[in-house]
């Protein structure tokens, strides 16, 4: 409570020489004095955005799970994670977390391991959290009774597991249609077992039914199902089917028998089965298809070798599942192309005819491109040949009335299409994305369906390291989660990542600075000279009619959640309202 | 699991002995100062103050920013007031209230040193506490005994500024060998406190020595008060330090990697005019006070 409406202050009547005391005693206080009006700046409580949780596709609130997390409070460490993404325990493991690129305590020691925070949360989560909290949760948060809409979305993917999983918590009705017999799109056929176990994809999937989502499974759009069949019968749909549709390598004989896709590859693997597989195997490509693909040979006991055709730098696979691959012992040629497929009587695959390239000015993509040396033709002997050198969307299957762009469907940033009640979300929009980008999209589509607000980060204003005051950390290094051995590893689907423990997780929160948003750390209130910081509870106000805008508190805040303004600005600012 | 509620950075006490409306500058080390230390000694306490910037901060008549009593005395009497007032207070037997002299550097070091060394070596039971911003500050920046050597004021201006070191008044009082003397600052309030709690439960003269910053007389922004505090800790300018019973010494900041001198001065334009040979004087000299101070902490008596 500010000081006045604590205290009520009087001066004294002291009109006539009688009203004096004998001797020179006080009568009231200084809170007759609005020093307040001394003040020139005023410091201002406004949290600003970490840089992390700007980078983060989903802008998740990172300091603020951390700071649960480190108070013993993982339920709202849990539910503040979902508000922006229903799947931390799959982000956790398979996000390639740009977030950790722009942490500011890299420059200042090592960038925090969120991922490994994100991943434990998740874990407890799922493990913990009933459906019946989760609808409770977003029952509180949804104002009023909405009218309850019936939604089609088609795919399974991390998009439209997303869209259906804040439609359904909210209690409308959310059908998927997907076209294989299983459910999670290429979190299940495309990245394989030892980064995301099947148990925590099941886990969240079997979350959804029981949140009441009905999933079709076998159903294909364009052969089982149209889209104005779904318009039909739908409020709303939403198309989610990624892209799927794998790059001829587009040389001779790349239909020989012995080229296999390498998506194709990965789902056969991830549902059970057995591809066939030569013993020399080479894999084309130099994303994160072809990284997944040569591990797995790996693991099936064969020695993959990756053929790309730039070199390191350019490789758009995420450079921790490079390394992590190279550390297994699988080797990377790189600047080679692939000229001609080499096949016997048979029409079988037996070598595979390649030339060396070097890198010359960069290209459409701002990458340097590679130019083919003449006469530097040579032949790898191999059996089988996996090509990854990308996937795009089909756009086959939708009606000509949607508008496309060059790679996918056209959609805005809210998802929506130009085809009323129609939106698209993930990959099949953006093109080959990731996860977390997939499930932004799957958010924003759902808000939008249920006319609500998205979520935000917390200002414009991205605090840098220079805006901290390190005063108030200590260094600290970062804490590595355990991780399988390399012997362990072969010849095995187990998990690689092991992840944190309960005390790992907090530690590492700790060392977490909260950029830019308070976290109650109480400088400010202890270091008032005015006493014009109140503190209620876990609640700062600054008491204006006595600050004097000496910027102390804002100074030794040591994350910048507190900015000084100059008053006749604000006085301006009232005026004009 | 391992709950932890609080997230924050210091456990001072919550309640307030002093109102907002005092007078003070902006950014007042001296006001922030009396905040801590009341929370410290809590509602028992009578404070004595003799002519200082504290005369006025407190507010003129008929107002008055302490919740406890405070008596006004003359500059030269903060100690020897205090100690009058606490035997009064013994012969009514109200044995449980703390008499706090609160006075500045330049009632302590200079005019009010005699009546101060009068009561140590009567051991009077009074807490004394020097709030030191290094000048007269409250009749407009003169220079005190407490005014570091090179610094301006009005009265040793820039073309003439002090040629003479500070005066160690915590060593003086050391030398009375009074059962407790430390330093403390404000960018260790808990620090702060801890003493005023200690020396709360000691019987005899204890004096405490606060480096408390003024950001009109140092030329320095206001934000940066608390900052210039820690500066002064972890550059050796301003050791943090206790003294029991005049020979037990107990350092309480040791830095691992002493700051130079140099980003402490930088900071304040009282000491703009120097030259890079004097700041170097300056470091040497603090270089050396602080390996005296540690070759102290390692007597052993
Ligand atoms: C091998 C591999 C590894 C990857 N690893 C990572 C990683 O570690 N981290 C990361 O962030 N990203 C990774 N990605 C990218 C990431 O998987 C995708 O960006 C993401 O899954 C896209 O989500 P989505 O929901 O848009 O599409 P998908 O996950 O592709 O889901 C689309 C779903 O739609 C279904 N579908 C397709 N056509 C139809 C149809 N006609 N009718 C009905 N249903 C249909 C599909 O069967 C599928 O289930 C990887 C991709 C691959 C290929
Ligand atoms: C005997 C006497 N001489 C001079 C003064 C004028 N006077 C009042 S306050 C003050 C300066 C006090 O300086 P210091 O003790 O350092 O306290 P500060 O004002 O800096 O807080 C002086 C000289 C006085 N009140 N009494
Ligand atoms: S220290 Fe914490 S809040 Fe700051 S960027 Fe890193 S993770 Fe984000
Ligand atoms: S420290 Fe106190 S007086 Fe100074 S700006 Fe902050 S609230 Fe205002
Ligand atoms: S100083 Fe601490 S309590 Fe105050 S605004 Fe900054 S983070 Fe919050
Ligand atoms: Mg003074």
């Amino acid at each position: 409570m500010k000081w006045l409406e604590k205290y009520k202050v009087d001066l004294p009547n002291l009109n006539k020489e009688s009203d004096y005391p004998e001797w020179a005693i006080s009568m009231t206080s200084t809170l007759l004095n609005r020093t307040g009006s001394w003040r020139t700046f005023r410091p201002v409580y406004e949290n600003k955005t970490p840089p992390c949780s700007y980078r983060c596709p989903v802008h998740e609130k990172i300091p603020i799970y951390c700071d649960y997390l480190k108070r013993g409070m993982i339920k709202e460490a849990y539910f503040t994670i979902i508000e922006n993404n229903p799947f931390p325990a799959i982000t956790g493991r398979v996000c390639y977390h740009p977030c950790e690129l722009e942490c500011n305590r890299k420059d200042y020691d090592e960038t925090l391991s969120i991922h490994n925070i994100e991943r434990y949360i998740g874990d407890w989560g799922l493990k913990q959290v009933s459906v019946k909290e989760l609808r409770k949760q977003s029952a509180e948060k949804s104002k009023g009774s909405q009218q309850k809409l019936k939604i089609a979305i088609i795919g399974s993917g991390p998009a439209g597991m997303t869209a259906a999983f804040y439609l359904a918590c909210e209690g409308h009705t959310v059908t998927v249609y997907e076209r294989q017999a299983k459910l999670g799109g290429l979190l299940r056929y495309g990245i394989p077992a030892y980064r995301l176990p099947k148990k925590i994809l099941d886990n969240e999937i079997n979350r959804l039914k029981l949140l009441g989502v009905n999933f079709q499974t076998g159903v294909s759009l364009g052969k089982d199902i149209t889209l104005s069949m779904l318009k039909e019968k739908f409020d709303y749909v939403i198309i989610a089917y990624g892209a799927h549709k794998n790059r001829a390598l587009g040389v001779p004989g790349d239909d020989a028998i012995g080229v296999l896709s390498g998506l194709e590859f990965l789902a056969q693997v991830n549902s059970g089965r057995k591809p066939k597989l030569g013993k020399r195997v080479l894999i084309i490509g130099g994303g994160n298809t072809a990284i997944d693909a040569a591990r797995v040979a790996l693991r099936l006991k064969r020695k993959p070798v990756i053929l790309y055709r730039r070199s390191r730098n350019e490789m758009p696979a995420n450079p921790q599942e490079v390394s992590d691959c190279e550390k297994e012992g699988i080797k990377i040629e790189f600047l080679v192309a692939p000229v001609k497929v080499v096949t016997n009587k048979k029409g079988k695959v037996v070598g595979l005819e390649v030339v060396k390239m070097k890198l010359g000015k960069p290209d459409a993509s701002g990458r340097r491109a590679p130019v083919p040396i003449p006469n530097s033709n040579y032949i790898i002997n191999c059996d089988t040949i996996i090509t990854a050198i990308g996937e795009q969307v089909d756009l086959s299957i939708i009606p000509d009335e949607l508008e496309k762009t060059s790679w996918g469907i056209a959609a805005g940033e809210d998802g929506q299409t130009n085809l009323d009640r129609v939106y698209a979300i993930g990959d099949c929009v953006s093109g080959p994305k990731t996860v977390t980008e997939a499930i932004a999209m799957g958010r924003k589509a759902a808000m939008n369906i249920m006319n609500k607000n998205d979520v935000q980060v917390f200002s414009p204003y991205i605090v840098k390291i220079s805006d901290l005051n390190l005063s108030y950390f200590s260094h600290q290094p970062q804490t590595k989660a355990k991780e399988l051995s390399l012997s362990a590893r072969k010849g095995s689907f187990k998990e690689i990542h092991l992840g944190f423990s309960e005390n790992e997780s907090i530690k590492e929160a700790e060392r977490c600075f909260s950029c830019g948003v308070c976290n109650k750390c109480d400088n400010c209130y202890v270091f008032c000279p005015d006493l014009a910081v109140i503190r209620d509870n876990y609640e700062y106000e600054i008491d204006y009619d006595f600050c004097k805008g000496c910027g102390v508190c804002a100074y030794e805040c040591p994350r910048k959640a507190i900015t000084m303004i100059e008053d006749s600005q604000i006085i301006e600012d009232n005026s004009k309202e | 699991m391992n709950i932890k509620m609080e997230s924050r950075n210091f456990t001072i006490p919550e309640k307030e002995y002093m109102f907002p409306g005092h007078v003070a500058c902006p950014g007042c080390g001296g006001a922030l100062a009396m905040r801590l230390v009341l929370k410290a000694l809590g509602e028992k306490t009578i404070v004595v103050i003799p002519a200082c910037c504290w005369t006025i901060i407190d507010g003129p008549f008929p107002m008055h920013s302490l919740h406890v009593p405070v008596y006004h005395t003359a500059f030269e009497t903060a100690a020897v007031a205090a100690s009058g007032i606490k035997a009064a207070l013994e012969i009514q037997g109200k044995k449980d209230i703390t008499v706090l002299a609160w006075a500045g550097d330049g009632g302590t070091l200079d005019i009010g040193i005699q009546s101060l060394s009068g009561v140590a070596e009567r051991n009077d039971d009074i807490i004394y506490a020097c709030y030191d911003n290094e000048a007269y500050m409250n009749t407009g920046i003169q220079r005190s005994s407490a005014t570091p050597k090179g610094a301006w004021t009005t009265t040793t201006p820039v073309g003439n500024p002090k040629g003479e070191p500070k005066k160690n008044i915590s060593e003086i009082m050391i030398s009375h060998r009074i059962p407790y003397v430390a330093t403390a600052t404000l960018a260790y309030p808990d620090d702060l406190i801890n003493k005023f709690r200690k020396a709360q439960q000691i019987k005899g003269t204890k004096f405490i020595h606060i480096f408390a910053p003024c950001p009109t007389g140092w030329k320095m922004a206001p934000e940066l008060m608390i900052t210039i505090c820690r500066l002064a800790v972890l550059t050796n300018i301003f050791p943090l330090y206790e003294c029991e019973n005049g020979v037990k010494y107990t350092i309480n900041i040791v830095p691992e990697k002493p700051i130079p001198v140099r980003e402490y001065l930088k900071l304040q334009g009282r000491f703009s005019h120097l030259q890079e040979k004097d700041i170097e004087q300056i470091q040497k000299t603090v270089d050396f006070e602080f390996n005296l101070l540690l070759k102290k902490a390692q007597l052993i008596v």
